[in-house]
């Protein structure tokens, strides 16, 4: 194993995100002030009770989703972006002529886009207890619930990356696939207020169990089971994990 | 036996259909300033790509010092540094950064790194810069970026590929006086160009490729010689028909006064052919050598210049 030069790609790929912060951080903690304030403040009073959960307010009720929404956005667009960025602008050829193998490339850019989701997942999960002193049930199970999370998406982020030859194809994962699956996720909504067939759909929707899980370790409800949050979150790491990793091994798309 | 530097054998390389390599095989000897010389799209960068581990190869094999590239992709990697042809962009760290990042990849500790980043910063003149974003920088100075980052490992093997491309005439003495130390210190350099004058000068051994193979290999001067097209012309007053036959030994041509002899290489026939003439009494006016250069090799090889060729 090439420690040192795994490291240093692990290093670069945090420095990158952290150096434009303004980009990568601060905007997930204004959207979540403006959901509390818009959608918490003023619709809570009209909504006053969710079905199947008639003792948490709606504030509160949002706000796993969105800590879950801001994490695998977050995870996912920093290891696509970064590998079309290097990609686009010529500095992929430093890695790959480098003494790195895939796997070691690949462990990188997960870390990278992992700590991000990560760490923006954490900010406002801490909005959260700032603003509307949101209990947190279970503190060490949300943390590694979102890390594990933050590794799926990142890991399904790196596989994009890879795909991708222009924004405009990976715009297009992000705007048709990832963020319409958050929304139906049932961030704003609990799935018991859908009629059957929606329900049904949901519960083939990956990110249904992301967000049910994060609600369970800070709520301790949910629409889920814990266990089957916890499995899938796994069952996706393992999956695009290994996706990513195959396809940097196998050269397609980037050593053409 | 010591091992060549770099052995590529029967290398095969297309792209969407399109041959890009069509069995090229190639010996560089360990410390040897080889020159591979061809046209844009002649298969230069897709043959060093192929060697760093860039690109995939279809058939072939690479060896660095006899390990294979692919099966021993980390020892024969820590061992090429490459000047890529494509300047890089970065938005986020400084290039002195950068180029610890570089070190890194090599497995090399930032600690480690520091004399060498430092030593190449102030041989490259980028001292100045190294807080500098690489968007900051002249073209000429992403130039010496590149090859500071090719350089940051220390590696046996340097491959240069059209690093003198777009810019200044300075520059450009800057750098080939960087190449020459680079091999002084005893580095293998593999320099690709379409600069005729670069690879005659610098080069010991030239490779030249077209359309994806080898077409010619050796050294500058036999190159030319085997061309045989270089020549002297002079122009004289006091030439005497009967002087004919005492010209036999070279192979000339008359028109009025003016003699032009074929030779192989005009720097070496020039002072006997002035000194025959003399001694027949003959009056120099005016003496027009025409060496012959890789470019004319190239012509009379495939027919067209090597930069008639436009193409990527």
């Amino acid at each position: 194993m090439n420690w040192v030069g795994m490291w240093t790609l692990t290093k670069r790929e945090v420095g990158r995100f952290f150096s434009v912060y303004r980009q990568t951080v601060l905007p997930g903690l204004i959207t979540t002030t403006l959901y509390i304030l818009i959608f918490g403040f003023t619709l809570q009073k009209r909504i006053t009770e969710i079905d199947g959960f008639p003792e948490i307010s709606y504030t509160l009720f949002i706000l796993p989703g969105l800590i879950m929404m801001n994490t695998l956005t977050n995870a996912s667009s920093n290891s696509s972006s970064s590998m079309l960025q290097m990609k686009l602008l010529q500095q992929l050829p430093d890695i790959l002529c480098a003494p790195l193998s895939s796997f070691e490339i690949s462990m990188a850019y997960i870390i990278g886009g992992a700590v991000r989701g990560f760490v923006n997942g954490v900010l406002v999960l801490l909005l959260g207890i700032l603003l509307v002193e949101m209990p947190v049930v279970s503190p060490i199970q949300a943390l590694v619930f979102l890390f594990i999370v933050s590794w799926a998406f990142s890991s399904m982020g790196l596989f994009l990356g890879q795909m991708a030859d222009s924004w405009d194809k990976l715009a297009t994962m992000q705007n048709f696939f990832l963020t319409p699956l958050s929304f139906l996720g049932g961030i704003f909504y609990s799935v018991q207020m859908l009629p059957n067939w929606a329900q049904t759909l949901s519960f083939i929707n990956p990110i249904y169990y992301m967000i049910n899980g994060i609600r369970y370790t800070i709520l301790g409800v949910s629409d889920s089971p814990p266990e089957i949050s916890f499995i899938m979150a796994i069952i996706m790491t393992i999956l695009f994990t290994c996706a990513a990793v195959l396809l940097m091994k196998s050269g397609k798309k980037i050593k053409s | 036996m010591t091992l060549p530097a770099i052995c590529i054998k029967d290398l095969e390389k297309s792209y969407n259909g399109t041959r890009a390599l069509d069995g090229v095989s190639l010996e560089i000897g360990d410390g040897q300033f080889f020159g591979l010389l061809g046209p844009n799209g002649a298969g230069k960068t897709t043959t060093i790509n192929i060697l760093s581990g860039l690109v995939l190869k279809d058939r072939g094999k690479t060896e660095v010092f006899g390990m294979d590239t692919v099966k021993d992709y980390r020892t024969t990697r820590s061992k090429i540094g490459i000047a890529a042809q494509e300047l890089p962009q970065d938005w986020f760290f400084p290039i002195e950064t950068l180029l610890y990042f570089q070190a890194g990849y090599y497995g090399i500790t930032r600690k480690k790194a520091e004399p060498n980043v430092e030593r190449l910063l102030k041989r490259l003149g980028l001292t100045g810069k190294k807080e500098a974003r690489l968007r900051q920088l002249s073209g000429g100075m992403k130039r010496r970026y590149q090859l500071a980052k090719a350089l940051v490992h220390d590696p046996k093997i340097v491959i240069l590929d059209e690093p003198t491309a777009g810019v200044d005439v300075e520059f450009r003495h800057d750098m080939w006086k960087l190449f020459r130390e680079l091999h002084g210190d005893g580095k293998t350099i593999l320099l690709t160009t379409h600069y005729i004058e670069e690879a005659e000068m610098l080069c010991e051994d030239i490779g030249i490729i077209d359309e994806g193979k080898i077409i010619a290999r050796g050294k500058p001067k036999d190159l030319t010689k085997q061309s045989g097209t270089a020549g002297i012309t002079i122009q004289l007053t006091g030439w005497d028909g009967t002087m004919k036959s005492a010209v036999n030994e070279f192979t000339y041509t008359i028109d009025g006064n003016r003699l032009h002899f074929t030779v192989e290489d005009p720097e070496e026939s020039l002072p006997e052919i002035i000194n025959f003439l003399s001694k027949k009494g003959c009056h120099i006016q005016s003496i027009k050598t025409e060496k012959t250069s890789l470019e004319d090799v190239f012509l009379s090889l495939t027919g067209r210049g090597i930069k008639e060729n436009t193409g990527s």
